[in-house]
C-alpha cells in the first residue's frame, strides 16, 4: 500500500467519523497546550530570574574567600601572592587580583555631607580585565585616583550628628542594600545624588591607639564613575592595592604582610564562557577555598527551574496520556464499527500491515493533528497570559514572562504524534486479529 | 492439472464438547471455465468451501491447490496477496464502503496492490462502463438500487482480473428482477471463459450454470453437469427484463 493511498484512506476514515474524531482531539489539544503554557510560563520566570541575577555581577567573575574566613578548617595555604600566581595558572583564567575590604573605621566626607561606601584595593593591572562599564571617566587607578560605584554618590546626606567617631558612622562593612529606593528609607538622605566625577572626596579614617581616638583624612580624586549594576556592588569603592595597603597601614599601625597572612579575598578573572567560569569555579573549591559566582548562583537557579520545568511538563503529559486512552478508545470503537470494512479489507487482499497501518496511521492523525492545533493555541493562551500577569504583576516593559524554547513546539507535536502511534496499536491489533470470515458475517 | 483440485478436505470447528464437521472431507475438481453452483441446505457447508476456495479459512485437513497455489501451505501474508491476485469475491450484502464513490470502491482492491491512481481509475472506469455503470461513476452506495450495488461488487471483484470469481448468494438480497441481471452478468463473463463458483438457494441461477454441486452436512452428495452448458440469454427472462 503505497503512502498516498494510506493518506487518502485515513483522511477518508478521520472525516467520516469526524465527530468523534474531533472530540477525541481535544483531549490532545488540552494536553498539548497545557504543555507549551507551563513550560513556556517556567521558561519565562527562569529567564526573568536568571536575568536580574545576573545583573549583580560580572559572570564570569569568581570571588574567592581564603578558608580562615569561614572558620579556618580549610586545608588551603592562605590567599597569599604566591598562591595567586598558582590560581593565574587554572585552565581557563584570565586574571587574579587581589580584592582586599579595606576593614578600619571611616566616613567618607564631601564638603559637609558625609558618605559611604565598600572600600576595595584591586590590582590595576587586572583593570582592563574587570569589564568595568564606566558611565563617566576612565578606568584607571593610581596615585589617590578611585573608581566608584553609581550608588556612591547619591548615598551622601547632611552630618547628623557630630560624633562620627562612634562607629555609627558607615564603615567599610558591606550593606546588604538592593537598589536606591532600599537606601532611601535606610538613612535620610536629604541631597540629591551627586556628580562625583572628577571630584576629590575625603576619607575620614579613626584608629584608637594609646593617646586614644586619632583621625586623618585622606583625599581621593574620582577618576571614574561606574554604570549601575544594580547590586552592591554600586556602593563600592575601588583604589589600588598600594593606596589600600597604606590606609591599612595608618589604621592598623604596622604594614599589613600579604606574603605571610593572605589576603582575605582575590578576585578570579574567568574567561567568558560559563562552562568555562564553572569548571574553573570548581577547580578552585577542589583546592579548599570558598568561592561565590553568579554563574554558580544562575546555575544552580537553572537546575531548579529544570526540576520546574519537568514537574509541570510532566503534570501537562498526564492530560496527553488521558487523551492517548481517549483515542485508543475511539479507535477500539471504529474497529468495531468497522469490522465487515476490515473483513472486505483483508477479502480484497489486504495484507495485516495494511491493515495495521491504516489504524496506526488514524490513530497517529488524530494525535498529530491535536498536537498541532494544541501547540497554536497554547502558543497564543501563553502569550495572552504573559501579557495579563505582567499587568498584574507590573513588570518593567521588556521583561517577558513568557519565553517558548524553540525546542517545545516540536517536542509537543511530536510528543502528541508518538501518543497517538502508541495509542493507535491495540486497536491496530485487534483490526489485525479479526478472522476476515467472522468480520464479513457481522453485523 | 485442473484449476482446482480439492482432496480430503475437512474443516472442523470444536465449540466446547461438540465438533462441527462443517466439511467433512470434499474432493471436487473444478476446470477453468466452469460456472459451478454450490447449493445444499443451510448448514451444509457451501459458505466454508467457498471461504476455503478464497483463502479466507484455512483447512483443519486435507489440500486445496488453486491455479498452482498450496493454500494451505501459504501463511497470512501469502494468502492474501494470494486474494489480491486470483480470486475476486462477491457478497450477499454487496460490502462496498459507503463514504466511497462507485470508482472508488471498485479500485479499491488495486489499492493494495500498487497500481498506480491513473491505471486504477481507467480500469475501473472501463469495468463499470462494461457493466452498464458508466453514467454512475461517482455516485455513492447510498445513491444507487440493490442491482446496482451489486453490480459494482461484481466490478470490484473483477478489478483485479481473478481466476476465480466466488459468489456467496449474490443474488440473496435482490428480486428477482434484479438478481436475473446480475445472473445474466454471470452467464456473459462465463462466455468470456471466466471461471465462477456461486454458491445460492436459488434454482434459477443452477439452470445457468455448467455444473450443479449439491451438499449436505459437510459433503458432497450430488455432481451433476449441466446438460445445456450455455444457455442462450437471448431467450432468457434476463435479457427480456433488461430490453
Ligand atoms: N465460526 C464458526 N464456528 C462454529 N461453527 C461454525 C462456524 N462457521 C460455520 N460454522 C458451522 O459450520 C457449518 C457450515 O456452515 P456454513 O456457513 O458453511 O453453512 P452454509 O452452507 O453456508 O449455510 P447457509 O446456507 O445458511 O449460509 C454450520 O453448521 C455452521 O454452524
Ligand atoms: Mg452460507
Amino acid at each position: 500500500m503505497k503512502l498516498r493511498d494510506l493518506f487518502l484512506l485515513v483522511v477518508a476514515n478521520l472525516n467520516r467519523m469526524r465527530g468523534r474524531v474531533v472530540m477525541t482531539m481535544m483531549g490532545v489539544v488540552i494536553g498539548t497546550a497545557a504543555i507549551v503554557i507551563l513550560i513556556s510560563l517556567s521558561s519565562g520566570l527562569q529567564a526573568s530570574t536568571v536575568d536580574n541575577f545576573s545583573q549583580f555581577g560580572s559572570l564570569n567573575q569568581i570571588t574567592v574567600f581564603s578558608g580562615s574566613r569561614f572558620g579556618g578548617d580549610s586545608t588551603a595555604e592562605g590567599l597569599t601572592p604566591s598562591a595567586i600566581n598558582d590560581l593565574e595558572d587554572i585552565d581557563g583564567v584570565v586574571a587574579v587580583t587581589p580584592y582586599e575590604q579595606f576593614s578600619g573605621q571611616s566616613v567618607l566626607k564631601y564638603n559637609r555631607l558625609e558618605g559611604f561606601g565598600s572600600i576595595y584595593g584591586i590590582d590595576p593591572l587586572v583593570l582592563p580585565d574587570m569589564n568595568f562599564e564606566l558611565s563617566e571617566g576612565s578606568a584607571t587607578l593610581g596615585a589617590g585616583a578611585v573608581i566608584i560605584g553609581s550608588g556612591v554618590g547619591s548615598g551622601f546626606s547632611e552630618a547628623s550628628d557630630s560624633d562620627q567617631g562612634q562607629g555609627g558612622g558607615p564603615t567599610g562593612g558591606p550593606r546588604m542594600m538592593f537598589g536606591p529606593g532600599a537606601q532611601a528609607s535606610d538613612t535620610e538622605s536629604t541631597t540629591e545624588a551627586l556628580d562625583l566625577y572628577g571630584k576629590t572626596i575625603q576619607l575620614e579614617l579613626t584608629r584608637m591607639s594609646e593617646d586614644g581616638q586619632e583621625n586623618r583624612t585622606v583625599r581621593l580624586r574620582v577618576a571614574g564613575v561606574l554604570a549601575s549594576s544594580g547590586g552592591n556592588e554600586d556602593y563600592n569603592i575601588y583604589m589600588s592595592m598600594k593606596d589600600l595597603d597604606s590606609l591599612l597601614a595608618w589604621s592598623r599601625q604596622e604594614r599589613p604582610n600579604w606574603v605571610q597572612d593572605g589576603y582575605s579575598q582575590v578576585m578570579v578573572i574567568a574567561e567568558q564562557d560559563a562552562d568555562v567560569t564553572l569548571a574553573v569555579t570548581e577547580e578552585i573549591t577542589n583546592r579548599g577555598y570558598f568561592t561565590m559566582s553568579t554563574t554558580s548562583i544562575v546555575e544552580s537557579l537553572n537546575s531548579v527551574y529544570a526540576i520546574i520545568e519537568a514537574v509541570l511538563g510532566g503534570v501537562a503529559s498526564i492530560a496527553l496520556l488521558v487523551a492517548a486512552i481517549g483515542i485508543a478508545n475511539t479507535m477500539v470503537m471504529s474497529v468495531l464499527e468497522r469490522t465487515r470494512e476490515i473483513g472486505l479489507m483483508k477479502a480484497i487482499g489486504a495484507r495485516n500491515r495494511d491493515v495495521m497501518a491504516v489504524f496506526l496511521a488514524e490513530a497517529s492523525a488524530i494525535g498529530v493533528i491535536g498536537g498541532v492545533i494544541g501547540v497554536i493555541v497554547g502558543l497564543v493562551l501563553a502569550q495572552i497570559i504573559g501579557v495579563v500577569a505582567s499587568a498584574v504583576v507590573g513588570t518593567e516593559s521588556g521583561t517577558t514572562l513568557v519565553v517558548t524554547p524553540l525546542w517545545l513546539p516540536v517536542f509537543a507535536i511530536v510528543f502528541s504524534l508518538v501518543i497517538g502511534l502508541i495509542a493507535g496499536i491495540y486497536p491496530a491489533f485487534r483490526a489485525v486479529q479479526l478472522d476476515p470470515v467472522r468480520a464479513l458475517r457481522s453485523e | 492439472m485442473a484449476l482446482i483440485e480439492i482432496r480430503g478436505l475437512r474443516r472442523y470447528y470444536v465449540m466446547g464438547d461438540t465438533v462441527v464437521r462443517a466439511l467433512d472431507g470434499v474432493n471436487l475438481t473444478i476446470e477453468q471455465g466452469e460456472f459451478l453452483c454450490l447449493m445444499g441446505p443451510s448448514g451444509s457447508g457451501k459458505s466454508t468451501l467457498l471461504n476455503m476456495l478464497g483463502g479466507l479459512d484455512k483447512p483443519t485437513d486435507g489440500s486445496i491447490v488453486v491455479a498452482g497455489h498450496r493454500l494451505s501451505e501459504l501463511d497470512e501474508n501469502g494468502l492474501a496477496l494470494y486474494r489480491q491476485h486470483e480470486v475476486g469475491f462477491v457478497f450477499q450484502s454487496y460490502n462496498l464502503i459507503p463514504t466511497f464513490t462507485a470508482a472508488q470502491n471498485v479500485e479499491f482492491p488495486l489499492v493494495f496492490t500498487g497500481v498506480s491512481p491513473e491505471e486504477r481509475r481507467h480500469r475501473a472506469g472501463n469495468l463499470l462502463t462494461e457493466l452498464g455503470l458508466g453514467d454512475r461513476l461517482h455516485h455513492h452506495p447510498t445513491e444507487m438500487s440493490g442491482g446496482q450495488q451489486q453490480r459494482v461488487a461484481v466490478a470490484r471483484s473483477l478489478i483485479n482480473q481473478p481466476h476465480i470469481l466466488l459468489g456467496d448468494e449474490p443474488t440473496g438480497n435482490l428480486d428477482s428482477k434484479t438478481g436475473a441481471e446480475i445472473l445474466n452478468l454471470f452467464v456473459r463473463l462465463n462466455r468470456t471463459g471466466q471461471t465462477l463458483i456461486i454458491v445460492t438457494h436459488d434454482p434459477r441461477v443452477a439452470e445457468y450454470g455448467t455444473r450443479t454441486i449439491h451438499m449436505l452436512d459437510g459433503r458432497i452428495v450430488e455432481d451433476v453437469e449441466n446438460a445445456q452448458t450455455n444457455p442462450d440469454p437471448e431467450l432468457s427472462p434476463t435479457e427480456e427484463s433488461l430490453s
